[in-house]
């Protein structure tokens, strides 16, 4: 019976695989002969259903899991032999853990929640079906990334949910600057994949050295119940530099996926997806998966604490300068799209000084506010035509009071609010980094990351308390300040068409085209899309209950869950169940007792001071009205939030310099390629056409000098083979 | 006479058979050739329903004298490196043939030509002698460079010569260097043999390179720079740009699915066994080679402004793993570059079907007239996408499983030092997976993604015989991604085989013709003195290993404190 229910896993993996596939193949076709309105309820439910179904099994699962003792709560449920090739076996092999378990929770928890939101968020879209598909898909792949029980299956997810992030990102991919938006990420997803692939070429060489030489051993070099327990072992048969370019090279394949410097760049432009994927993707879930890495494979981490010190030092950069940029951002989806960034780095801290847990604890804390910040920020912009520009909101607390103040719970829980679950998370990052004794060259890392998360905690408070007194409060309806415009929009739609007469009538006798008939009756089919500007007639309307009900519910969670992981769940024990390094670097406890408790008060103090000084500079600044130096006319802004806008030329260098570098480096290649190793060839047979013409052969051309060019060096090789046959006989 | 004769022989019947259909009756040449291909295909199922993949050796043996004093034989035989080969061939002419539905001029004449090209192709994967394998080589170079001649775009009169000339001056040496093996095999055995078989038992015993000096070196190159031009590898790749971009559809199809594979097919198959100390000399040598081809590949597709050259160029860089694997000498790496064949044949054959599909409807293949193509064509930018994505190497798909094993093949053996290999060899090769995604996305990216080009607002989407056609396709993409088991299981022993004939000393490496040993479940080369009637080594006696499959103990560095861990 207890096997039994482990078994559920293998249905919490394929009901998104169904869910996908039903949406593929069948969607479009229910939703054309049913309907828009039913059709689209039909397969929004189909959509909801897999991804719901799949939480309560997991609920159940973990429960059950829960029950067992400590140090057997571990499944290893095998399907088949996926790779085997002599050297290297990689089975399809689940782990039920609890680090995989309260992954699947967030993921099918926090997946369904937004899944909900989504049938109404994308309600008015055409490709209705398109969008679940790849939703459903990405719910499908991130399962395989945490419940794999290897580092291949890792990869499998990893690469799997950085295709659904592409896809999503371009899901409105007429716009040009979406799908360059979908590239992007993709690409620099791929830099960091490339370390991680590596990373893992080094830990299966360490362990199958180690481990292989005894010959009686199955070769699953990249399984973690191969590799985990015997890090020991591996470690001590290496050098360490080893097992420290193995660490940071996996830490390479994390930085790109969870958007660390440099490879953040691309999270801020995947905000050009629709904005439940920026909730689920861009950073509850797929983002995070560069911790849940690093608290995977912590065994051999905590034996590189060099490696740690990078990690560490990575975070801090990456929480203070997505921090930073925030500030200059008016594109609400911008300002919570680097407030993710700055979070991720958070979370990179505390698994920097070896509190892999904590980082965890923030992923899950995260997932709760930032979904729900998201979602939120969805609602207003669905609220407000589309419009994502804060200076044009103001006052929206009247219009939409549910989605404000679910926004307000998701800013406090961020900002740090006491007993809030941001705050718990928070404080514990930065009482383990304090209380580490980390080192590197000598400088106390703890110290130098927990000074910056400090800062970084003001900041956060400071820039979100901008964000929401811009949108809900600061005076004034900013939007009745744009004039409406009589747009002259249907004129432009019937363009689009291309009802263009030059086109070539030639005979179609296969069919390819349409004719005008059918050209006809297709534009009478497609309805023109209305979309309406926000402008001085517009008001706000509150959102359907289908998206403010996950609203609710998240900002529930983000009250009480951080309370409840920390006392209730007893996160730190239960994840080091799964064998994830809980205390390696807890160095808080190597001090004396009489100042632990010291010295996790004043963070408390500390933290919470950080709070309250963010939102009081929100208040004064942004309180009553929105500030000229933060206004339309960029001019007026301080140099500070004008090169906060500009990403301080981070992105313009980075991404501008290697695509245009890249350019240069392929075009010369061509160059090299037409005129020095193809002319080369051409060259030579042009010459022995001359050769040949000189002798008289009295043909020209080209191609004569290619068979010219052939005569002779077969004239010339069978010379010199000759040569060497006689000279071998002789030889003998 | 055997399945494999029969194989080939049948599309020769069905090229006869229509040089009697008059011109007139295009349809009947069309169906006739889809009938033909498709009983080579099922032919060629009858092949693999035979075969076992139980034993390293040659398999459905077929030997008949040619020119007895000269020791040219009709010998032809199947392996594991070779089935799937075949299989790819018949499968890909056929799906060619099918899409060649479109070709209105001159059918006759071109559909002659696919018949005798896959008889040819048939032939360079089942021959044992090497006479035998240069004439279907050399064979395949007529048809194909009709077929670019006649059929291909604007410059293909330039393309169709380049492509003979260059790739024929190429293999001359490689003649050469055959007879100058069978002269040699003439002065140790007394008579004169091209018989691969017979001359690997004597490189495998080292009596046949003893006290011949550079004399293996040197032929190791004349075969090996004839086959890199085949694969192709830079430098020897500018021939394919030109013949791939001038090719008609189901030409380029068959070229990038199965004649590029002539090459690292010739390399598995006479380069590895018969120069094993040369090979491992000039590791270092090919492994750079193959990495300038994967990163140059890649740097040139990325700019090109025609999308069928942009595949081409990929083809350099795909190709590039593939010998990046074969010459890691390492199992995992042995098998992936192997794999990697059939999957470059898939998805870039693939890639050009859809391609050609496009094209017949457009006639332009420069991105500056495509763009938007997604909302206009939904089901075939989804088909597009998934062959892309399966380029890219995406995991799920049979691209990914190819590429890891190679890349890990080629980290171990760089890890632990062997051949000369260097660590940055691997590291360097792994960028091509990220270039692979710049260039193949960007392709994407310029077809379907932006505004609609309002020029292509009349195209319908595709047909469902063409979804159908290019569905074939997509399930080998998934099948050999998620459960590639199907098709490495049955080429694990012969790579194995190939393997061990490098690495292993003389003496301890395996033998083609000698049944005196076996290769074990475990990778083992064991000594066999006596077989049950199933043909299996009788094991009763215990089993005497002869060289251990060495899969971590193969090194010359070995790791540090690696003794007192244990």
């Amino acid at each position: 019976m207890e096997q039994d229910i482990f078994r559920n896993i293998w249905w919490v993996l394929a009901l998104p695989v169904f869910g996908f596939l039903i949406q593929a193949f069948t969607g479009k076709i229910i939703i054309d002969s049913l309907g828009p309105k039913i059709g689209r309820r039909i397969m929004g439910a189909l959509a909801v259903a897999p991804i719901a179904v799949g939480f309560a099994l997991a609920a159940q699962i973990t429960a059950e899991l829960a029950k067992l003792p400590e140090e057997s709560r571990l499944r290893i449920l095998t399907l088949f032999e996926w790779i085997t090739v002599g050297n290297l076996s990689i089975p399809f092999e689940v782990r039920v853990d609890a680090l995989s378990m309260t992954m699947v929770l967030i993921i099918t928890g926090i997946g369904s929640l937004i899944h909900l939101y989504a049938t109404g968020y994308m309600a008015e879209e055409k490709d209705y079906a398109r969008f679940f598909t790849y939703l459903n898909l990405f719910v499908g792949a991130m399962l395989i990334l945490v419940l794999g029980n290897n580092l291949a299956l890792l990869f499998v997810g990893w690469e799997g949910v950085g295709v659904c992030s592409y896809l999503l990102i371009g899901f409105w991919y007429k716009e040009k600057y979406n799908s360059f938006a979908a590239n992007k990420a993709f690409i620099v997803n791929r830099i960091g994949d490339w370390g991680l692939t590596l990373g893992i070429f080094t830990l299966a060489y360490m362990a199958s050295k180690t481990l292989g030489v005894a010959g009686n051993i199955e070769p699953r070099w990249l399984s973690y119940d191969v590799l985990l327990p015997n890090a020991q072992a591996i470690f001590a048969a290496f050098d360490p530099w080893m097992i420290i370019t193995a660490c940071l090279l996996l830490f390479i394949g994390a930085m790109g996926k969870s958007a660390q410097f440099p490879l953040y760049l691309w999270l801020p432009d995947a905000m050009a997806g629709p904005t439940p994927v920026s909730a689920l993707i861009h950073a509850a879930t797929m983002v995070t998966s560069g911790v849940f890495l690093l608290n995977r494979m912590s065994p051999f981490f905590a034996q590189a604490p060099t490696a740690g010190a990078v990690v560490a030092i990575i975070g801090a950069i990456t929480a203070l300068l997505g921090a930073l940029i925030a500030f200059g951002q008016t594109d609400i989806k911008k300002v919570l799209a680097f407030s993710t960034v700055s979070q991720l780095g958070y979370m990179f801290i505390a698994c920097g000084v070896g509190a892999y847990w904590v980082g965890l604890f923030h992923v899950a804390t995260h997932a709760f506010f930032k979904a729900l910040l998201f979602l939120g920020s969805g609602a207003v912009i669905h609220a407000m035509a589309h419009n994502q520009d804060m200076r044009n909101y103001g006052k929206l607390l009247k219009y939409i009071p549910i989605t404000a103040s679910t926004m307000l719970v998701g800013w406090l829980a961020i900002a740090g609010f006491p007993f809030m679950s941001g705050a718990f998370s928070k404080e514990e990052i930065l009482i383990t980094s304090f209380g580490s004794n980390l080192g590197w060259y000598g400088a106390p890392i703890g110290m130098i990351v927990g000074g910056v998360a400090l800062v970084v905690a003001f900041l956060t408070a400071a820039y979100m308390s901008r964000m929401t007194f811009m949108t809900f409060f600061s005076g004034d309806e900013r939007w009745k300040l744009i004039p409406a415009h009589a747009h002259g929009h249907d004129d432009h739609h019937h363009d689009d068409h291309g009802h263009d007469d030059h086109h070539e009538h030639h005979e179609d006798s296969h069919g390819f085209f349409y004719t005008d008939a059918e050209m006809a009756a297709i534009a009478l089919r497609t309805p023109h899309e209305h979309h309406h500007d926000l402008d001085e007639s517009h008001t706000p309307h509150e959102v359907p209950p289908s998206m403010w009900f996950p609203l609710v519910a998240l900002a529930g969670l983000s009250i009480i869950g951080g309370g409840w992981l920390f006392f209730g769940v007893n996160l730190a024990e239960w994840l080091g169940s799964a064998g994830v390094v809980v205390h390696h670097h807890d160095h808080i406890e190597s001090i004396p007792a009489f100042l632990q408790k010291t010295v996790s008060s004043w963070i408390f103090l500390a933290a919470t001071a950080c709070f309250i000084g963010g939102v009081v500079w929100g208040w004064l600044r942004y309180g009553k009205s929105l500030p000229a130096n933060d206004g339309r006319d960029l001019s007026k802004w301080g140099w500070f939030q004008r090169s906060g806008s500009q990403q301080f030329g981070i992105d313009g260098a980075l991404t501008d310099g290697f695509v245009g570098g890249g350019n240069v480096i392929g075009k010369a290649s061509w160059a090299f390629d037409k005129s020095l190793v193809d002319g080369l060839v051409n060259g030579v047979a042009k010459l022995t056409g001359l050769i040949g013409r000189m002798l008289g052969s009295g043909q020209s051309g080209f191609v004569r000098g290619y068979a010219a060019l052939m005569q002779v060096g077969v004239a010339a090789l069978i010379l010199y083979f000759i040569y060497q046959m006689v000279t071998l006989g002789g030889g003998n | 006479m055997g399945v494999i004769t029969t194989t080939i022989l049948i599309p020769i019947i069905g090229m006869l058979l229509i040089l009697f259909v008059p011109e007139r009756f295009g349809k009947v040449t069309k169906w006739l050739t889809v009938l033909f291909t498709g009983a080579a295909f099922l032919s060629s199922l009858s092949i693999l329903n035979q075969f076992s993949k139980e034993t390293f050796r040659f398999q459905m043996l077929e030997v008949a004298n040619w020119i007895p004093n000269w020791g040219i034989q009709y010998k032809v035989g199947i392996d594991g490196i070779s089935i799937w080969l075949v299989l790819l061939t018949t499968l890909l002419t056929l799906l060619a043939a099918i899409f060649s539905f479109y070709i209105e001029h001159r059918t006759k004449v071109y559909f002659a030509m696919i018949l005798l090209l896959e008889a040819a192709m048939l032939g360079v994967f089942v021959s044992l002698d090497l006479i035998l394998f240069y004439t279907f080589f050399e064979a395949t170079l007529i048809p194909m460079a009709i077929m670019i001649y006649v059929w291909g775009g604007k410059n293909r009169n330039y393309a169709a010569i380049k492509f003979f000339i260059y790739t024929f001056s190429a293999s001359i040496f490689m003649l050469l260097g055959m007879i100058t093996l069978a002269k040699m095999h003439e002065k140790i055995a007394g008579h004169m043999s091209f018989d691969i078989t017979a001359i690997q038992a004597l490189v495998a015993s080292g009596e046949f390179w003893q006290n011949t000096g550079t004399m293996q070196t040197l032929l190791f190159w004349a075969f090996t720079i004839a086959l890199l031009v085949k694969c192709p590898m830079f430098p020897f790749h500018t021939w394919l740009p030109d013949a791939h971009t001038e090719a008609p559809t189901a030409g380029s199809v068959i070229l990038a699915g199965v004649l590029l594979k002539m090459g690292t097919y010739g390399l598995l198959r006479f380069v590895l066994p018969i120069f094993p100390e040369a090979t491992m000399a000039n590791v270092p040598i090919i492994m750079w080679l193959a990495i300038i081809g994967i990163i140059y590949g890649a740097a040139v597709a990325a700019v090109q402004p025609d999308v069928k050259k942009l595949v081409a160029y990929s083809s350099v860089a795909h190709m590039g793993f593939v010998v990046f694997g074969i010459f890691s000498l390492n199992q995992a790496g042995m098998m992936g570059g192997v794999y990697q064949q059939l999957n470059h044949g898939i998805s870039t054959g693939a890639l050009f079907l859809l391609i050609g599909l496009i094209y017949e409807r457009t006639h332009t293949r420069l991105f500056a007239d495509y763009g938007g193509l997604k909302s206009q064509m939904p089901i075939f930018s989804a088909l597009f996408l998934i062959v892309m994505l399966s380029s890219v190497g995406l995991p799920g798909m049979n691209g990914f499983i190819g590429e890891f094993l190679a890349l890990y093949g080629g980290f171990m053996s760089a890890a632990d030092g062997l051949y000369g290999m260097k660590i940055i060899m691997p590291l360097l090769a792994g960028t091509g997976v990220i270039l692979a995604a710049a260039y193949l996305l960007h392709m994407f990216r310029q077809m379907f993604y932006g505004p609609l080009n309002p020029k292509l607002a009349r195209l319908k989407d595709l047909k469902p015989w063409e979804v159908g056609l290019v569905g074939v396709f997509v399930v080998f993409i998934f099948w050999g991604g998620i459960y590639p088991n199907t098709f490495l299981k049955p080429m694990e022993k012969s790579v194995n085989a190939t393997r061990m004939m490098v690495t292993n000393g003389p003496g301890a490496r395996p033998v083609w013709s000698d049944d005196s040993h076996d290769i074990d479940n475990s990778g083992n080369l064991i000594e066999v003195n006596a077989r049950n009637a199933d043909g299996e080594p009788d094991t009763s006696q215990g089993i005497k290993i002869v060289k251990s499959a060495d899969y971590y103990t193969d090194t010359n560095v070995p790791p540090r404190n690696a003794q007192e861990a244990r």
